[in-house]
């Protein structure tokens, strides 16, 4: 009995703490509002942290992309990051992936670069 | 079990550096990221780290202890996979949250110290624990940012930690130092509260000052300030171990050198 208490107790803490750790997640990640009590200045300094970790991994992973983009390639992943957070489960490289694709879509990246790609990978 | 012993000072396996890292003398132990490395073709420089007696300990950083989710087993299996692989003693990850609602955020993110968010933690690290083959140690972490509700302190959330799941330490200085800039902690009360014989190892990282933030980068050279905090704790207790985080921006093979030097300096000048 004691143990049945505990499990529905830790169900409900894990209920709280789902919604504000994703609730954190949206306003860092995903333009989502700022979460009360936590500090608009940090949550800014936060946000452009992971910003930039993501953009330099995506960076290091399709150098081919960034150096094609030159000094758009900063502007561009920014725009494309806000509108499209990393899902839960992808991957590093199919986010450097995505963002190549949704540059072609936008017109910022000529197809031809995509057969260049595949020069240089292994196929 | 004892903790491990006598791991003296090592430093990160990153494939960037392997070659730096087979060679630089004085490399005690090295550290590898769990989640780069695949079983059955473990990269060639860590088979020979391995032929010569040089203990691998895998880190994670995916995790996720702190998330409200279930634990991903996925994860934990490959963990303690990693860990037969290398012949582990012991292995480590985080005390924080990487994915929540859906997100990644791509990074080891604080969770709040209250006691819903160490309830969980407790539980998915004792299932954690239940489905590794080797101990576990879980790391602080630095944060950019405080949650609003703190019951705890950084300290009192980690004793209460090691008390509830019986796990043990990797406590980061330069994440330490960093959350001592940027949120208020303060390393001397820290360095009281937690258990100190439950440490497994410590991490020493660079990182850089910008503006009134202290960003643990692990891409600039090690602060004198960070090494300061490694002194504080080796008055305290002589740590089993103390790596050195390189993850970017490598510098040349004499300058890790020299960091690894200044490191074991700070842990002999403690030992009589």
């Amino acid at each position: 009995m004691a143990e049945i208490v505990e499990e529905n107790d830790l169900s409900s803490a894990r209920e709280r703490l789902a919604s504000r750790q994703a609730e954190l997640l949206n306003a860092l990640l995903a333009n989502g509002p700022a979460p009360a009590g936590f500090d608009e200045q940090r949550l800014g300094v936060e946000r452009r942290a992971l910003l930039s970790k993501r953009r330099g991994i995506v960076r290091m992973l399709g150098p081919a992309v960034a150096d094609e983009l030159g000094d758009r390639f900063r502007p561009l992943f920014d725009a494309y990051a806000a509108d499209h957070p990393r899902r839960a489960g992808s991957r590093a490289r199919e986010d450097a992936a995505a963002f190549a694709e949704w540059c072609r879509a936008c017109g910022e990246l000529p197809e031809k670069l995509k057969a260049r790609w595949k020069f240089w990978q292994s196929n | 079990m004892a903790g491990i012993k006598d791991l003296g000072v090592g430093i990160g396996w990153r494939s960037e550096i392997d070659l730096t890292v087979e060679r630089l003398p004085g490399v005690d132990f090295v550290e590898v990221v769990a989640e780069n490395l695949h079983i059955g073709h473990l990269p060639e420089s860590v088979t020979l780290l391995l032929e010569r007696g040089v203990p691998v300990l895998p880190h994670a950083v995916s995790l996720s202890l702190g998330s409200a989710d279930q634990v991903d087993l996925h994860r934990v299996e490959h963990l303690g996979a990693v860990a037969e692989a290398v012949g582990a003693p012991m292995v480590s990850d985080h005390v924080c949250f990487v994915r929540a609602g859906g997100l990644d955020s791509g990074h080891l993110m604080p969770v709040p110290r209250t006691k819903d968010a160490l309830d969980v933690l407790v539980a998915n690290v004792k299932l954690a624990q239940r489905n590794l083959p080797v101990p576990l140690a879980l790391e602080n972490v630095a944060a950019l940012l405080e949650w609003p509700d703190g019951e705890l302190s950084e300290g009192q959330f980690l004793a209460e930690l090691v008390e509830r799941t019986d796990c043990w330490l990797l406590v980061d200085v330069a994440n330490l130092y960093a959350n001592a800039r940027n949120i208020g902690t303060d390393p001397e009360r820290f360095l009281d509260e937690i258990p100190l014989e439950r440490l497994a190892y410590v991490h020493v990282a660079g990182g850089e000052q910008h503006g009134d933030i202290y960003h643990d980068t692990h891409a600039h050279a090690v602060l004198p300030q960070v090494l300061e905090v490694l002194d504080e704790l080796c008055s305290r207790v002589a740590p089993p171990g103390v790596l050195l985080e390189r993850d970017d921006n490598y510098p040349s093979d004499t300058e890790i050198a020299s960091e690894l030097a200044a490191i074991r300096a700070v842990v002999d000048k403690h030992r009589g």
